[in-house]
């Protein structure tokens, strides 16, 4: 690892004037990602702007009025853990424990998580000059592309490796950045941009900007009986800890007297961003789920999947997941909420 | 790709508690807490299998927590607590109860990895004095051991836990001689 | 000893036991009687450490992180070394421009090949290594420069200022592309199939990875056949033919190799290295330093495992050697993750195709086996692992004709060599699993079929390896009744399976790397006169327990506490040369040389105390820290006494062992691989779930029973086995050292996440048995445990998975989507009854239906040399090849 000037900053404010003044100037919140990408030499930051030291922004609040509140320096340990999120979302909760191992999880952060950058054998490997780095070709679409995406690629075929955030979408959560002209919040789900858009980037943070907080709202229908909210993450991958997933399905559902009410369906490990499944979610909208229904949604949610010669194996893998996260949610046996 | 600003080295300077003491260090600042401990504390009790955050090796106590120090900067240990496998011993060098299941039932073979189980699963047994085998392997998933097939070091957790719960556990025959039948 | 005495002793020693303290890790509190132990003198011991679960000796520094690994050494003044390694995976090197490294603040040295021009390598035919490449790299990784600076950063910075132009070679990547290249025997018209890129004109030339070797990129082709296999067919009731394929995977010791290199001020040179053989690593320093031995110290320190992986000499150690003669300095040198799997050493991927045949009861009448190894870039121990390949598979089912074919290529990839099980777990995975398909050919019941015809005890195989105690049958018998095979097997519910398999493994191998008449491991021993007993010996602890397995033998004959002892290992100024920890070699080897000086100088104190206390030698033991006088035990004095005396008698008291194995039975070329003073057996039976839907298995729990002879420690023994299970596990399920396919085989990612190895998370239950039937060559019976344990895991899983699925997956790592890929086509072909029965097998028995599966489909064909015919022992053989015995006749 190279050397840098490291600087804690005193206040958000001056975090974000710092790294829009400095052009390589990075933002190191755990660090968990950023330090693994200095040690490979992916990149070589001149300073490391310093999140942990700010006060107030690894909270995590919930009410029944405002819904979940959680600081960006919350750490993926504690977000697993916390009481609130286990009861009211599981699925964040879930997607938090299944990432890496308990001592990462220890260090590693929300915003780190959201923010980590991809996983492809040919970005993380010096010795390839790919599309994702400035270069000019995306090797995994003629090499190894075992991890590769299947939906949403091109020109660049990473896969986004957060966990959180097709939890967070799937929740229906919004996200707050600041940066040096202030703070905007936006739907998780318009944080994450396509390669298309730019491929050398993986969400609309703009020079400066930070992500601070992320806010799930409250059920609209809270405390109603007949009603029922569940949430579930499934995420395969090859060991138990450690790895990123080969696919994984979030589904968030909320169910009126065994009917789909509302329902978000959100896949990682498949596409270049949390990938959201408009498909699935209109094919269970207004009926009871049953194991039909539910690989129907899963098949459709997958029809456009297009592989790249060593990922074929996702497509199934993911229609699966959808089919058992749905069944998962909308099953009566288990609690409600 | 953004461009590497020339920077003199300069020597960072931390205060924090290490093993229970108080510690001042310089080191230089893109140094990780690995590096700190190894190069600029002597403390080679602490190992490296990767340097990325993939094998658990060097996992220490950060404020109780483990964390992996390859992961960590030196920096981030300002005014915080650390605790390495040199602080484990109890008072007049008696090992801890970990070291000394370790120690009996083989759970440490070539020790490379030992240290990184020890302090992960000293942190569990101060949150959970009696875990089952399914919490033990799922709060020592993230150490990696080419040696012993975490049998052994299952069976050396659940020894320890139970001599510091206070009970006279003993070794089973099955564990030091093998089955009968 | 007559009887009566014999119960005299056992008596007496009990007696003494109750009145002993607790041995110092007393903290195991389960307890057995101690066994008795017939000596090789004809007298009997009761064994009080032999056989006992003590405490490692250096287990407490291990836990408190007091262990000295090689990267904890720092020495005052000290350097660092980066090696700038290739880019590229094959190319002639055109020019390397080192000005600007030199010039870099902080940069004191910087080294190419020019520095160290001497080949060496492990195997005295292959010296076809470099510490720096000369003018040729043939992999990525290989090294090209080294840079030795004050810190690390200033050595990183000046490695990556080196400018190294490179001219492209064609690059192989395969068996079949190596087999295939120009220059070699098997060329086909194409060239450019391998995928290489093209040259301009047809150098065939530049295609050979080595100007070594049989032809082309074949480094080595054997053929051996021991009786008459055409024959052995002829008289079968069933012929089968199967291809396998064993993927390759390394070691992964959690610790990366380092080394630091030191010239004191008479230019003596000393390297401390993470190195499982300091003897062979001194033989290659002095040959490239051009020094003499005697001028240069190797110290091997601790392992932070090996498996193998740390068995070469290696490029690294050389360069920090020249650097620190070169600065004067002291230079370190620690390997980052990606360079270790660079340096490699691990499991050859290897292609096999087997033919057996057999009786309807089962019995085998004869075998013919091939295998064909991807042997990377370097020859490392490829020879014998060829070898290896084809050695063992007659030392656990009788097998009266067998014929071996083998053949070993160079590949553009990091060198393959020795990992736990050297060159056996391949072709046992294929054996086990082929002899699974033809008991089910037979409807054998798969227990039968192993028990029924297994090599009787003390015999000789037709390949001429000398068998000593066997105890497979038993170990089949205690996992077939633990694990309720019988009731499970075909029986489980669709998705659930179980398994068996068995395997044999060498307890060191019976001739060394250089052929001579000397000992294989030699050991001395001092006592001092306050009762110190210091025992020094070349072998190292590479995580095993082999330092606390000397203190044990030698506390056993001295009767003192094991914790007494001082152990010296591994360094080649203060201890006798042992070849290294390989092999298995070391409890057997190291144990009985630590015997043979244990017992004199036990017979030097027991004939000085019987001279001065007059009384007779034979009554007089040495157990609990005393010396006694077995009919009057009132009658002692301490060990220290008796040192003192013996002191006085005789002067100071030292004394050493040696250990030589028995010369091997054969007399063939090729003879050399597979002799060993004693097999190990293993019998191991799986049981899985099968996740039908993705392919997923899940092993739940391996029962497997050792054959271990005796037992030095039962709980380092266990540790051996479990973390033997767990290898086997993991290769059987995950471990994959693969390439790019396109790109010029980089590894796929050179790292602790991408390449898989069992998380506690994956990890089986293990339920161990130890089956216990002494040696006659082993100390105290032992033979050993370290790599056969590994053995019958991949085929056992490889079974179950058939068991809970029917499909047959053929090749190792049993990935998801092999296990997906043919349930797939087996569910297809059943919903088209129109296809063929055959589930796109290998030449299987004609007209039986064949279950469906994964796997290779065939082996290239290849024009194998004649073989080394020998007439098998019972049929008149002298274990000489048959022309040699012909010539000899005439003579």
């Amino acid at each position: 690892m190279r050397n840098f000037q490291h600087f804690n900053p005193a206040s958000l404010a001056q975090a974000t004037t710092t790294l829009s003044s400095k052009p390589d100037a990075w933002v190191i919140a755990g660090g968990i990602d950023l330090l693994g990408e200095m040690k490979n030499g992916i990149i070589q930051p001149g300073t490391l702007v310093n999140l942990k030291t700010l006060p107030n922004l690894d909270y995590i609040k919930f009410s029944e009025s405002d819904g979940l509140r959680i600081g960006a320096m919350a750490t993926l340990a504690k977000i697993e853990a916390h009481p609130d999120i286990r009861k009211h979302f599981t699925v964040l909760s879930q997607a938090a424990h299944s990432v890496a191992t308990p001592q990462i999880r220890n260090v590693g952060t929300l915003g780190g998580n959201l923010c980590q950058r991809p996983r492809c054998w040919y970005y993380r490997n010096p010795a390839f000059h790919c599309l994702k780095k400035g270069g000019k070709e995306c090797f995994s679409v003629s090499g190894e592309n075992k991890y590769n995406a299947i939906l949403g690629g091109g020109p660049v075929f990473i896969v986004h490796p957060s966990d959180c955030a097709p939890a967070l979408i799937s929740l229906g959560a919004e996200v707050t950045v600041a940066g040096p002209r202030g703070k905007r919040s936006m739907p998780l789900e318009k944080f994450f941009i396509l390669p298309t858009e730019n491929p050398l980037r993986e969400n609309r943070l703009q020079a400066g900007e930070v992500v601070t907080e992320v806010h799930v709202p409250p059920f609209h229908d809270a405390g109603s009986s007949s009603s029922a909210h569940r949430s579930v993450y499934l995420k395969v991958k090859e060991r138990g800890a450690w790895d990123f997933a080969l696919a994984s399905a979030a589904v968030s559902m909320e169910t009126n007297a065994g009917m789909c009410r509302s329902v978000r369906v959100v896949l990682g490990g498949v596409a270049p961003i949390p990938w959201r499944c408009p498909q699935a979610e209109k094919t269970c909208m207004g009926k009871q789920i049953d194991e039909a229904l539910a690989a129907e949604a899963g098949k459709a949610s997958l029809a456009q999947a297009v592989p790249l010669g060593k990922n074929d194996y996702k497509v199934e893998m993911a229609a699966n997941l959808i089919k058992r996260a749905l069944l998962m949610c909308s099953a009566s046996s288990a609690s409600p909420r | 790709m953004k461009q590497r600003r020339k920077i003199r080295k300069q020597k960072a300077h931390i205060a924090f508690v290490l093993n229970g003491e108080p510690c001042e260090v310089a080191f230089a600042p893109h140094k990780t807490l690995l590096e700190v401990l190894r190069e600029d504390l002597n403390l080679t009790g602490t190992k490296h299998g990767c340097e990325l955050g993939e094998c658990g090796t060097c996992a220490v106590l950060l404020d109780g927590k483990p964390v992996l120090s390859c992961l960590v900067l030196g920096l981030d240990a300002e005014g915080r607590e650390v605790t390495t496998v040199e602080g484990m011993q109890l008072p007049e060098g008696r090992l801890h109860p970990l070291q000394e299941t370790f120690a009996d039932l083989g759970a440490a073979q070539c020790g490379y990895c030992t240290p990184g189980f020890l302090l992960t699963a000293l942190e569990l047994l101060a949150k959970n004095p009696k875990p089952t085998r399914e919490e033990i392997a799922q709060a020592l998933s993230g150490n990696l051991c080419r040696c012993t097939g975490y049998i052994k070091i299952y069976e050396a957790v659940e020894l320890a836990a139970a001599h510091m719960r206070g009970e006279k556990a003993e070794v089973a025959e099955e564990v030091v001689y093998g089955l009968k039948s | 000893m007559i009887p009566s005495a014999v119960a005299e002793i056992a008596g007496f020693c009990m007696q003494v036991t109750r009145t002993r303290d607790p041995p110092k890790s007393g903290r195991i509190t389960a307890t057995k009687p101690y066994p008795v132990h017939l000596m090789k003198n004809g007298s009997s011991k009761h064994l009080e450490v032999v056989g006992k679960p003590f405490r490692k000796v250096d287990a407490s520094a291990k836990v408190t992180g007091q262990t000295k690994f090689a990267d904890d050494i720092v020495l005052p003044r000290m350097l660092y070394c980066k090696i700038l390694r290739s880019h590229v995976p094959h190319a002639l090197i055109r020019k390397i421009d080192t000005s600007k490294a030199v010039a870099m603040p902080g940069v004191v040295a910087v080294i190419t090949g020019k520095s160290l021009p001497i080949p060496y390598g492990i195997l005295p035919v292959s010296q076809d290594e470099h510490a720096l490449c000369l003018d040729k790299v043939r992999m990525i990784g290989d090294p090209v420069a080294a840079v030795a600076a004050i810190d690390e950063d200033a050595a990183f910075e000046a490695m990556n200022a080196i400018e190294v132009e490179y001219d492209p070679l064609p690059v192989i990547s395969s068996i079949q592309d190596a087999l295939r290249s120009p220059g070699s025997a098997h060329m086909d018209d194409n060239p450019s199939r391998t995928g290489g890129p093209q040259l301009a004109g047809e150098n065939k030339e530049a295609w050979r990875i080595h100007g070594y070797g049989d032809h082309g990129n074949v480094h080595k082709m054997v053929a051996l056949e021991f009786g008459d296999v055409e024959e052995g067919f002829k008289q079968a009731d069933l012929i089968r033919e199967d291809v396998f394929f064993y993927e390759g995977n390394t070691h992964l010791p959690m610790e990366q190799h380092a080394a630091v290199a030191q010239v004191d001020g008479d230019g003596k040179l000393c390297l401390w290295s993470s190195t499982q053989t300091p003897h062979y690593v001194h033989r290659a320093l002095a040959k490239v330093l051009e020094m003499p031995a005697s001028r240069i110290r190797v110290i091997a320190t601790p392992n932070g495992g090996g498996f193998g992986g740390k068995s070469d000499p290696f490029p690294h150690e050389m360069i920090v050697s020249k650097l620190a003669l070169l600065t004067g300095r002291p230079v370190k040198v620690t390997l980052t993750r990606e360079e270790v799997f660079y340096c490699h050493r691990g499991r050859h991927p290897v292609l096999m195709w087997v033919k057996t045949g057999a009786k309807k009861d089962g019995a085998i009448t004869a075998m013919h086996f091939r295998s064909f190894l991807d042997g990377g870039a370097y020859g490392s121990y490829g020879v014998a692992s060829t070898y290896y390949t084809g050695a063992l598979q007659t030392v656990t089912y009788k097998i009266p004709n067998y014929k071996f074919e083998g053949v070993r290529v160079f590949t553009n990839k990091p060198p393959c060599g020795p990992k736990r099980g050297h060159g056996t777990p391949q072709p046992r995975y294929a054996l086990e699993v082929h002899l699974d398909k033809i008991a089910e050919q037979l409807r054998l019941d798969p227990v039968a079929i192993r028990k029924n015809h297994l090599v009787e005890p003390y015999s000789l195989t037709s390949n001429y390896l000398r068998v000593g105690s066997m105890g497979l049958a038993a170990c089949i018998d205690k996992v077939v009744t633990a694990s309720d095979f019988k009731n499970k097997f075909r029986n489980l519910p669709y998705g659930k399976g179980i398994g068996l398999a068995c395997a044999s493994y060498l307890s060191g191998a019976g001739l060394p790397i250089y052929w001579n008449h000397m000992p294989h491991s030699g050991v001395q021993l001092r006592l001092d006169r306050q009762g110190g007993v210091c025992v020094m010996c070349g072998s190292i602890d590479i995580g095993q327990g082999s330092d606390s397995v000397l203190a044990y033998i030698i506390a056993e004959v001295l009767g003192i506490d094991p914790f007494d002892i001082r152990v010296l290992t591994a360094d080649t100024d203060l201890t006798p040369v042992d070849l290294g920890s390989y092999s298995s070699r070391v409890t057997l080897m190291t144990g009985n040389a630590a015997l043979e000086a244990a017992e004199r100088a036990r017979d030097l104190l027991i004939r000085a105390v019987s001279e001065k206390m007059n009384i007779p030698a034979t009554r007089l033991s040495l157990s609990g820290g005393r010396l006694f006088d077995v009919e009057n035990p009132e009658t002692s004095i301490s060990f220290a006494e008796a040192v003192q005396i013996a002191e006085a008698r005789f002067g100071t008291i030292g004394t050493v062992g040696s250990y030589t194995p028995p010369p091997s039975a054969g007399k063939y070329k090729g003879a050399g691989v597979g002799p060993s003073p004693a097999y190990s057996y293993d019998a191991a039976v799986a049981e899985v779930e099968v996740d039908p839907r993705t392919g997923i298995v899940r092993v739940e729990r391996i029962w497997i029973a050792h054959d271990i002879g005796r037992a030095i420690n039962p709980a380092l023994t266990l540790g051996q086995v479990e973390g033997s299970v767990y290898m086997g596990l993991g290769e059987a399920l995950m471990e994959e050292m693969s390439y790019r396919t396109n790109r010029n085989v980089v590894h796929k990612f050179p790292s602790l996440l991408e390449y898989k190895s069992p998380t506690t998370l994956e990890m089986c239950d293990v339920k161990t048995f130890l089956i216990e039937d002494p040696d006659p060559n082993g100390p105290f019976g032992a033979k050993e445990v370290g790599q056969g344990p590994l053995l019958p895991v991949p085929p056992a899983i490889a079974n179950a998975v058939y068991d809970a699925v029917q499909v047959r997956i053929d090749e190792v790592p049993i990935t998801p989507d092999k296990v997906l890929s043919a349930i797939q086509k087996r569910d297809e072909k059943q919903e088209d009854e129109g296809e063929s029965a055959n589930g796109g097998g290998t030449g299987i028995t004609r007209g039986v239906e064949e279950p469906h599966r994964y796997g290779p489909k065939s082996v290239p064909e290849v024009d194998w040399p004649e073989p080394v015919r020998v007439k098998p022992p019972w049929d008149g053989g002298t274990g000489k090849e048959i022309l040699r015995e012909a010539v000899h006749a005439r003579e």
